[in-house]
């Protein structure tokens, strides 16, 4: 400490111990903030039609578009920890094969809270494809809205805010007239 | 200039100096051990990675400091962040689960040996891209857990700048690594 | 005045503001800490802790790293020169 190169290398040296306890700190206290926010999600209208895989041009496939929806007040998950919301709307069901599939067709990002009170009516912003190339034979599906918190520092931590009270079976394949 | 330091070096003789060398080498080898056991805690190649482009914005940015995960009996879900390397690319990606098939375990009526992992097919998209990443599967149609690296699990922003900037400018890594080793072997306490 | 210069620029502070020193720089760190934490948790955002905390740093670096002459208050006492034996 007797020259001032001395004071600052000690002074730096305790200043970076102490950003790194608050750091600590801020990412703890995240754990006693927890909200577990619920809402609810409609499908109002699901179709299929045929179509075709976006690599292989003569490879038909099917693909089903899915209107829904969805309200639900997540402003209880913002906390000064919290960067961003990710909000996503997904399909889980099993095909005829056994295979058990979950397809995200929807996502939001949110980054304040004024915007967290969800209500949307909408539609699948991702092809809702089959692995299988076909829907036929596929058990209902359940829709949920699931959300991932990210936080400026510490652990990320992910939640269902909404599920379809009834499965939504899949409608048999419309022809393109 | 080093004169000073030559003539002391001289005076304290050979052992001092080889006692330097191998604190110095202490000091390196508690480090690897110390990532390489988090490495085997996390059951991943590398628990610790930086963020390196802007496709996961705004949640992640360049020079963020992610950590990650490889749970052996979890199978990964739809929302999952993932780090994953495609064989033939050298560099991982860090995107997020778009969709998820499992398969149904091959039993054929034996018991599965361990609950691990069953077949899971993957696909992943970054925040900030409009469109997923079959482009960057390089002929692949879906990912597979062995290319999965592991899941982002914590977050610690900016703190990984410097390996960035060290990348860019190579010229700092040289000068960084060389000021260190002189201090390490000229220093005497 | 080049070695007026180098004085400062150096620095040195006796052994007393040392120690000085070293108290004010850790209590003043632990107390910023715990400050910024509680204040940013009450008003539940990290811009007033970090903005907090950095004050902080800057009126502690100000008060600690250049040498004030209260730190110079207890020079040390050097024995007088002893008169060297004739060879």
């Amino acid at each position: 400490m007797h020259t001032v190169y001395s004071r600052i290398n000690n002074v730096s040296a305790m200043l970076s111990t102490c950003v790194m306890v608050l750091l600590a700190a801020i990412s703890i206290s995240s754990y006693f903030l927890v909200a577990d926010p619920k809402g609810s999600i409609a499908v109002s209208s699901i179709q299929v039609f045929p179509g075709n895989a976006r690599r292989y041009a003569n490879k038909n496939q099917d693909f089903a578009f899915v209107n829904f929806n969805v309200t639900a007040d997540l402003s209880p998950l913002f906390n000064w920890n919290t960067k961003q919301l990710f909000l996503y709307v997904s399909a889980e069901y099993e095909n005829k094969r056994g295979v058990k599939n979950e397809v995200v067709i929807w996502d939001r990002i949110v980054r304040r809270k004024e915007d967290a009170q969800l209500s949307v009516a909408g539609r699948n912003k991702y092809a809702f494809r089959e692995l299988s190339t076909s829907f036929k034979g596929a058990a209902p599906a359940h829709y949920t809205l699931k959300y991932n918190v990210m936080p400026y520092v510490g652990v990320l931590t992910y939640g269902e805010a909404a599920r379809t009270a009834d499965p939504v079976p899949f409608p048999e394949r419309q022809e393109l007239s | 200039m080093f004169a000073d330091e030559l003539k002391t070096l001289r005076r304290l003789g050979v052992r001092h100096v080889l006692l330097q060398v191998l604190n110095f080498v202490s000091v390196l080898a508690s480090g690897l051990m110390i990532w390489k056991g988090l490495g085997l805690v996390t059951n991943t190649e590398s628990p610790i990675v930086v963020v390196l482009s802007g496709s996961m914005e705004p949640a992640f940015y360049r020079g963020d400091l992610l950590f990650l995960t490889n749970p052996t009996d979890a199978r990964y879900q739809t929302g999952d962040i993932t780090v994953y390397k495609i064989p033939g690319a050298d560099i991982p990606i860090v995107h997020r689960v778009l969709e998820t098939h499992d398969f149904p375990p091959n039993n054929k009526g034996a018991v599965a040996a361990s609950p691990l992992v069953q077949k899971q097919y993957l696909l992943t998209k970054g925040d900030n891209n409009a469109i997923d990443d079959i482009e960057l599967y390089q002929g692949l149609e879906w990912l597979e857990r062995k290319h999965i690296v592991g899941k982002v699990r914590g977050f610690l922003p900016y703190v990984g700048y410097v390996t960035i900037a060290m990348n860019d400018f190579p010229q700092l890594k040289y000068a960084l690594l060389g000021g260190l080793g002189l201090l390490a072997l000229i220093q005497r306490e | 005045m080049a070695t007026y210069v180098q004085q400062l620029l150096e620095g040195k502070i006796d052994f007393e503001g040392q120690k000085l020193v070293e108290r004010i720089s850790r209590d003043t760190l632990i107390a910023a800490t715990a400050i910024s934490f509680i204040a940013g948790f009450a008003t539940q955002s990290l811009r007033v802790t970090f903005g907090l905390f950095a004050l902080f740093v800057i009126v502690l670096s100000a008060a600690v790293i250049p040498p004030w002459p209260m730190y110079n208050r207890h020079p040390v006492k050097w024995l007088p020169v002893k008169e060297s034996k004739a060879e």
